[in-house]
């Protein structure tokens, strides 16, 4: 989503994966604590040391991570947070200020405000539920497993090599295997591409069900999903559903 | 989003705050920001194309999936045709009236040597829904009770009673279908009651399953209550795991290694070392009810456990009635949870029998004491009515110095809390708080028990 609004809007999408531990320093901004080391180093060797603390806090030694290269960038970008649900409950707190004034503060520096305010888009898998302070920022958008029409276009879209039969035919099992309530990880629309690839390289244009035996672990992932497939949809079933 | 809305014509403006009204009184967190950004983003969408308005109001003021479902039903029947309203009005206003007709005649006929007996509202409202066969039979005991003259002046209080627990019988038995055709309580406005009357009636989607009593939720509905409960479970195992992993954070400068390795820049700390901080895991230990009156709940529960279980290791799992079991192992076996819970079951001595807590909880300490330390949470999963509760009280003051917290979650509606001594009593010992329906189950995973 992120890589289609940076198309359109012709810019750049700067992207922050988020993962347990991010903080400021890796996410706004750090200081190039070598660089400044060196610095100190070479000035105590030339012996000027005038303007060396002021020279040190610079923007020169400014390490720029992603959230201070959206807000300093010459136009407006996308800026993709990416499954902040992984990371922690003060990171969250931290993307107040970003989100609501885009405006970060640096000690050393001051406040920057943005420049341009840029797209931001946010991306959780649900993992935990966000704070009621960061959602009130947003707009929130659940996006569902798509139909099997939907589904379809999708797999056209992104695997045209696929036949008509044999894409109509994965979307149909996908969608039905999504249907069961015992299979934990449900196929993502990924896996689904993943599946159709394996099956265009194996040369298939219909579903048989000794194929999908062989390629289920491109599509259910866990140990348990696979014995429940086998035990409550079973190949031949799903074949013959679709 | 905060700027000042302009250019909204009153009518839509007072229509949505009528509307956002609504779905707070339904239960949704709607803040006026979330109703700002909604008259903000209503300014640009063509007001006639009703598939837009309704995905803009929906991005804007609502933030949870699953409070989708209440958004739909309500959006649907608030922006209507003028006569669909109307003729939600009217139904409304007939469904009071015939319910004031039924009130008042239950409480004429429930009477006793010509003098109305204290009955509740709801009391009477069970009345006048139970089938007339039971009606007749109730009548013709009062009537005989009637006609009986040596009966002593102290008698009514006890005839009333026996009422009374009659009424609550029949209450449990017809729950649904007074909840259904209940009348929503006065909002001050017409058009919002009948809205609020008409949801009721037609049941909210996700939400409703969230809010049901567990024991209620009908067959059909298992499979997505069951989906609802693993997909809790995930989230808990997930908030447990990353809340008390080792912190990978820079806490505090470790200057010990900080100088050894610097050594080799000359004694420039170049590259500073930090220290994290170490964190434990809780230990979880579960004692769930299943005795008789808690069975449907207890295969709930046990679906949460055997959620948690999939993914935490450190969970210690009982079920007790009479005495108390060790399930543990049959969820660390990696079955499905139909062929565990078939298991245990099967295997189970306790399954289905009465409540003897202390009798559990001396057995607890007995033979596991081992898993009782500072850092274990117990959670006791049971209505509270057990037999010589007295003794259960003294048997639960034991762990409770030796743990880190005692955790309740009673499957009791909170609001017969009271009617129980038993409930107040276990309340001085352990935090307790309402399991009655999985929105219960779902707030206090999610907030009180990983607060602690």
């Amino acid at each position: 989503m992120g890589k289609v609004l940076a198309d359109v809007f012709e810019t750049e999408l700067i992207r922050l994966q988020c993962y347990e531990g991010l903080d400021e320093n890796k996410s706004l901004y750090e200081w190039n604590y070598q660089k400044q080391l060196l610095k100190i180093q070479i000035d105590k060797k030339s012996g000027s040391t005038g303007q060396l603390e002021t020279d040190l806090f610079s923007p020169d030694y400014l390490l720029e991570r992603p959230l201070l290269k959206a807000i300093q960038a010459d136009r407006k970008v996308v800026l993709l947070i990416d499954e902040v649900d992984k990371s922690d409950d003060e990171f969250e707190a931290f993307l107040f200020e970003v989100l609501s004034d885009f405006q970060v503060s640096v000690p050393e520096l001051g406040t920057i405000r943005a420049r341009h305010i840029p797209i931001v888009i946010l991306t959780s898998n649900s993992e935990r539920e966000l704070s009621d302070g960061l959602k009130r920022r947003c707009v929130y958008l659940y996006l569902d497993f798509p139909g099997i029409e939907r589904e379809i276009e999708i797999i056209r879209a992104r695997v045209p090599e696929a036949g008509e039969r044999l894409t109509a035919e994965i979307a149909r099992a996908v969608n039905y295997i999504r249907q069961n309530p015992e299979i934990r990880k449900k196929p993502s629309i990924s896996e689904t591409l993943d599946w159709t690839r394996t099956l265009v390289s194996l040369n298939r244009d219909r579903l048989e069900s000794s194929d999908v035996d062989h390629t289920l672990n491109f599509l259910l992932k866990s140990r348990a999903d696979q014995r429940v497939f086998r035990e409550k949809i079973g190949s031949d079933s799903l074949v013959k559903n679709c | 989003m905060n700027t000042i809305i302009c250019h909204i014509p009153e009518s839509l403006e007072n229509n949505i705050i009528r509307f956002v009204y609504l779905l707070r009184v339904e239960g949704l967190r709607i803040g006026n920001s979330e109703v700002i950004d909604a008259l903000q983003a209503l300014q640009l969408v063509p007001l006639d194309e009703r598939e837009k308005v309704k995905t803009s109001l929906k991005v804007t003021l609502i933030k949870k999936a699953a409070d989708y479902g209440l958004f739909e039903s309500t959006f649907d029947l608030f922006f209507t045709s003028p006569e669909i309203r109307e003729g939600l009005r009217k139904l409304r206003q007939e469904k009071v009236e015939e319910q004031t007709k039924q009130l008042k005649e239950a409480g004429e006929v429930l009477s006793f040597r010509g003098e109305k007996m204290n009955l509740s509202e709801v009391e009477k409202t069970v009345y006048s829904y139970m089938p007339e066969k039971e009606k007749k039979r109730l009548m013709d005991f009062l009537e005989m009770n009637e006609s009986r003259d040596t009966l002593q002046r102290d008698y009514r209080p006890f005839l009333e009673s026996l009422v009374k627990g009659r009424l609550r019988f029949w209450h449990k038995q017809l729950h649904q279908e007074i909840e259904k055709d209940k009348v929503s309580p006065d909002l001050g406005d017409e058009d919002l009651n009948s809205i609020r009357d008409a949801a009721a009636g037609s049941g909210q989607g996700g939400s409703a399953i969230l809010t049901e009593d567990m024991q209620h939720i009908a067959r059909k509905d298992l499979p997505r209550a069951t989906a609802l409960i693993r997909k809790m479970a995930r989230l808990l195992v997930t908030r447990i795991s990353r809340r008390f992993r080792h912190s990978k954070r820079r806490r505090a400068l470790d200057l010990r290694s900080t100088i050894r390795f610097s050594i080799q820049y000359g004694g420039v700390p170049f590259r500073l070392r930090y220290k994290s901080r170490r964190v434990k895991k809780p230990r979880l230990l579960l004692l769930c009810d299943v005795s008789g009156s808690m069975i449907r709940y207890a295969g709930f529960v046990l679906q949460f456990i055997y959620g948690l279980n999939t993914a935490v290791q450190r969970i210690e799992s009982f079920v007790f009635s009479e005495n108390l079991e060790r399930v543990t192992p049959y969820f660390q076996q990696g079955q499905s949870f139909e062929s565990t819970m078939a298991a245990v079951v099967k295997e189970s001595d306790v399954w289905g029998g009465g409540t003897s807590l202390h009798k559990a909880l001396h057995t607890l300490l007995m033979k596991y004491e081992d898993e009782l330390t500072r850092n274990t949470i117990i959670i006791i999963v049971s209505d509270t009515r057990t037999i010589r509760h007295q003794e259960a009280l003294i048997e639960l003051q034991r762990p409770k110095g030796k743990v880190k917290e005692i955790l309740w979650l009673n499957t009791l509606p909170l609001d017969e809390w009271d009617n129980y001594s038993t409930v107040t009593a276990f309340q001085k010992l352990a935090n307790m708080f309402p399991c009655n329906t999985l929105a219960d189950l779902e707030r206090v995973m999610s907030r009180k028990l990983l607060a602690g």
